[in-house]
Order: C-alpha cells, then structure tokens, then sequence
C-alpha cells in the first residue's frame, strides 16, 4: 500500500460543508445553554504568576485534604496522611453550587462560612536559581525527569513553597451566620463539631517549571508552561474532635452537592489516607495509572492536549502536568530520578 | 463570584473574533473529523463540540486556538469512532460519496463498504497519535501545522508520518 492508496483510502469525497448553518447551530446551543466566552483578560507579572498559581493549587490539595478527614479523637490525633490519591468527579452543578454558596469570597473567606481558618506559618513562594538551592530550602532531596518530550524545551526555573501550616475552627455561629447573610438553609453544624479544630500541615514544596520565559509578555496565554513538576511533602490534617462519620456526613449533606460527588466521596475505600483530586467531570477525564510502581492518577482533558499525572511515593505527593500526551506524561513521570 | 483573570463576560451574541475563527477552521475541523470517521453528519457533530470545547474554556483570539482545533477534532474523532463501534454496512454504504462508487454496481459498493469499514478499524486500533497524524496529514494539512496541533517539532513530522502510514499498512490487509 503506496502513499497514494493510503489517501485513497482515506478519501472521504468531497462534499462541501455549510459553515454559516453551523454557525447558526452553534449559536443556538450557545443561547440555550446559556454559554459564555472566556475572554483574555491581562494577567500580572507572569514572572511571578505562576509561583502564585503554585502556591493556590497548594491550598487546593490542602482543602480537598479537608473532604477525607477521618478518625476520631479526644486529643490531638493525625488523622489524614495520603498514602494514595484518587480522582473525584466534580460536576457543573457541584461547580455552580460551590460558586453561589460563596459569592464575592475569597477561599479563605468562603471557609469562614462554617468557622475560622488562620494561617500558622503562611506559605511564601519564591523562585530560586538552581535546584541544589530548591532541595535545600526543601529540606528533601528533588526528583527531576531524567528524559523530556521533544516539545519540552530549555532550561526550567524553580520555585520553592516553605512548609505551611493552618488551624480551622469549627464554628456553629459562624454557620448560621453565613446562611442568613446569604439567605441559604444550610444544615446546623451539630453541637459536638462546634468548637472542634483542625490543624493542617502543608509541603514543604518544590517546582520545576519549562516554558514560562522571565520576560513573558504578560497577556499572552502561550506563555503558559508547557511542562510542570511538583513534589511536596504530603499534606498531614490533625483534630482536637471530629469523628470521620460526623464530618463527612455534614459535608455531604450541604444543599446542591450532587448524588455523584456524594458517592465518589463515599466511595473512598480509607478515607484517612487517600488524596481525592477534583476532575471537572465535562472536561476531563481520569484514570488510575501505575507512576513509578506505584497507584497514581491520571487526568486529561476531553481534547487529549493537557494531562496530569499525580501520584503519592515515600511520603511524598509528585505531579506532572503539560501539555503532553498521557504516554508522553507517563513517561516523564517515569523517569523522575 | 469575584471571577478569575480569564473569566467569563455576561452571556450575549458570539464575539466577533470567535465568528471569525468558527468561519475560518470551521471546514478544516470537519475534513479532520471526517477522515477519521467517514461520515459528514457524525463529523460535524465532533466539529460542534470541539468548537465549543474551546468556546467554554478558551479565548477566540488565543495565538494556539487553530492548532488546538485541529489536534482536538483528531482527538475527539477518534474517540467518537471507538465509542461507535463498527458501524453497519448499509449505514457506511448510504454514507459514501457518490462520485466515487457506481451506484449500479453492487459488488462495486460492497468491495468499496467494506475497505472503508475496516480503514475505520485500523484507526481506532493503531496508536492515537499515528491515527491523528494521518487525519490531519490526509486533510491537507502542512508538516508545520501538524507540528504544532500535535506539539512536535516540525523536522521530526516525517519521520513521524512513516511510521504511522507503515503502521497503518501493517493493519490493513
């Protein structure tokens, strides 16, 4: 079979398309569901944006930590350490939902809505020049890939995240106040969560980042990175009184999350020790793969452009992220060294 | 919600430059789909939700918003056949394009059906990537286009394009 015959093959006739009946379509489907654009909006310094981005996807993991709080206790007891990660499915509507019931808010306010979050030590991002310099103010030493994709290119920066740490408490006033602020029924929080603390324990972190140039122009999303990679000491949760069946339960039944959420969150065989990662379940996609002979996860998204792989190794939470094939993704994080 | 940087704008008519992309690619993404999936009707349905894929998370004016179409028509394309399954054929038959078979000649069609049938499962079965580099070579596009719908360097295309064509000569009969 010649180039030709391969053509031959692949011919499809030529049929024509109507390009304006399909941009009539599109804008009806647009209208129906209500769709809007993103729009380009300019972004600060991206010399410094993306340590930013590392530091809010650090309170992420932080705060999905939160969601598999297990164990009960009367003292001080730790009582969520990941020893795996696993993917949950986070519909629109959970999206939507979680936009509503914190509208206006930062995170740490939205966290205000059942008590009080204080940071301990903050986290303070930094760029440092060399990764000797980055395993040192890390304490750990850094994992690199040992092979990159070809679309990989030039030399990558690293940023450091200090070890953070972070104390919510529990707060039954603060509950009924955020409800009647804003005009939401939201359950009771029951009388022995009240008063109950959490101390959270996060990184310290380090990242490699390819592809993010120090005179980034800084409208242009091309600057985005094209390879990511982190490895941060796993979060650690510990609690002064919160059962496992007390606190998943309350959070569970909190108007507007979705049956899905529910049981993916339910799902989770040993929730004190599994990291559950939100998945936009109309976006990507995810699966359980095996990183460095160990249980990770992979997600990409619907277009098969992004994809992430993150697992948990000797205490350690790693992620790779770019915009890589799940072969290509899989294969760097297979040749961290 | 306060909205992060790239967010969203109230709903309204599609902005102009978006119009201007879905006019310009619009084509192009159904030739890719359609490559993979030999039929019109299913590859302008892949093409709609490729464009609004990038409609819902995407500015219009992003410097990467034709080569994300393209790799993602490919992508989706080939997920779509891999979700259909081996299509009947009757329905492939009804789907051909008439200038290219004689519609008196039976033997003709089935010969014909059933080498498009079994291209379509050479697709789904070799590596996605190889598929995607043949959708995307055998609908017109350049070696430079290639490169950057499927983030490779432009001087490796070649090479990657022979191994794919010899994979698919490998599969087909």
């Amino acid at each position: 079979m010649n180039d030709n015959e391969i053509e031959k093959a692949l011919a499809t006739g030529d049929w024509g398309v109507d390009t304006e009946s399909a941009l009539a379509r599109f804008r009806l489907r647009a209208e129906r569901e209500r769709v809007v654009p993103i729009v380009a909006a300019p972004r600060r310094r991206v010399a410094t944006g993306w340590i930013r981005g590392l530091a809010a996807a650090a309170a992420v993991v932080v705060v999905a930590g939160a969601l598999a709080l297990s164990g009960a206790a009367d003292t001080v007891l730790k009582i969520f350490e990941p020893k795996q990660v696993v993917g949950v499915p986070v519909t629109q509507s959970d999206v939507s939902y979680l936009g509503q019931a914190c509208g206006g808010l930062s995170p740490q306010q939205c966290l205000g809505a059942y008590g009080t979050f204080a940071w301990t030590t903050p986290p303070q991002p930094k760029e440092v020049q060399t990764l000797s310099l980055a395993a040192g103010a890390a304490g750990f030493s850094v994992q690199t890939p040992s092979s990159l994709p070809s679309s990989v290119t030039g030399q990558p920066r690293y940023g450091v995240v200090n070890q953070s740490s972070a104390t919510y408490t529990f707060s039954a006033d603060a509950t009924r106040q955020a409800a009647a602020n804003q005009s939401r029924t939201i359950p009771p929080l029951p009388a022995n969560i009240d008063g109950a603390r959490l101390f959270i324990t996060g990184g310290p972190a380090v990242v490699q980042v390819w592809g993010a140039p120090a005179n980034a122009n800084p409208g242009e999303l091309a600057n985005i990175p094209t390879l990511v990679v982190g490895q941060a000491k796993a979060p650690v949760i510990s609690s002064d009184g919160v059962t496992v069946a007390e606190l998943q339960s309350y959070l569970l039944k909190q108007p507007g999350i979705s049956p899905q959420l529910a049981a993916a969150i339910r799902a989770i065989v040993d929730p004190a020790s599994t990291l559950p990662v939100p998945v936009p379940a109309e976006l990507a996609i995810s699966h359980p793969v095996t990183v460095q002979g160990v249980q990770g996860l992979f997600i990409g998204d619907n277009t098969g452009i992004a994809s992430a792989v993150v697992w948990q190794k000797g205490g350690m939470i790693y992620e790779v992220i770019g915009s890589l094939t799940e072969a290509q993704a899989l294969s760097v994080a297979n040749s961290m060294r | 919600m306060t909205l992060p940087a790239g967010g969203r704008e109230g709903a309204g008519p599609l902005p102009a430059a978006f119009e201007r992309l879905f006019r310009g690619e619009y084509a192009r993404v159904v030739g890719i789909a359609q490559r993979v999936l030999g039929d019109q009707g299913e590859a302008e349905d892949v093409a709609q939700e490729v464009f609004m894929s990038f409609y819902r998370a995407h500015p219009a004016d992003a410097p990467y918003a034709a080569p994300w179409l393209h790799a993602a028509a490919a992508h989706a394309a080939l997920n779509a056949l891999r979700a259909r399954g081996r299509r009947s054929r009757r329905e492939t038959a009804e789907a051909m394009p008439s200038d290219t078979l004689a519609p008196d000649d039976p033997a003709a069609i089935a010969v014909a059906t059933e080498t498009r049938d079994e291209v379509r499962t050479v697709l789904a079965r070799i590596p996605e990537r190889s598929a995607a580099l043949l959708a995307l070579r055998y609908s017109g596009l350049s070696y430079a286009e290639i490169a950057q719908a499927l983030d490779v360097r432009a001087s490796s295309v070649g090479t990657l394009l022979r191994r794919a064509e010899d994979a698919f000569r490998r599969e087909m009969r």
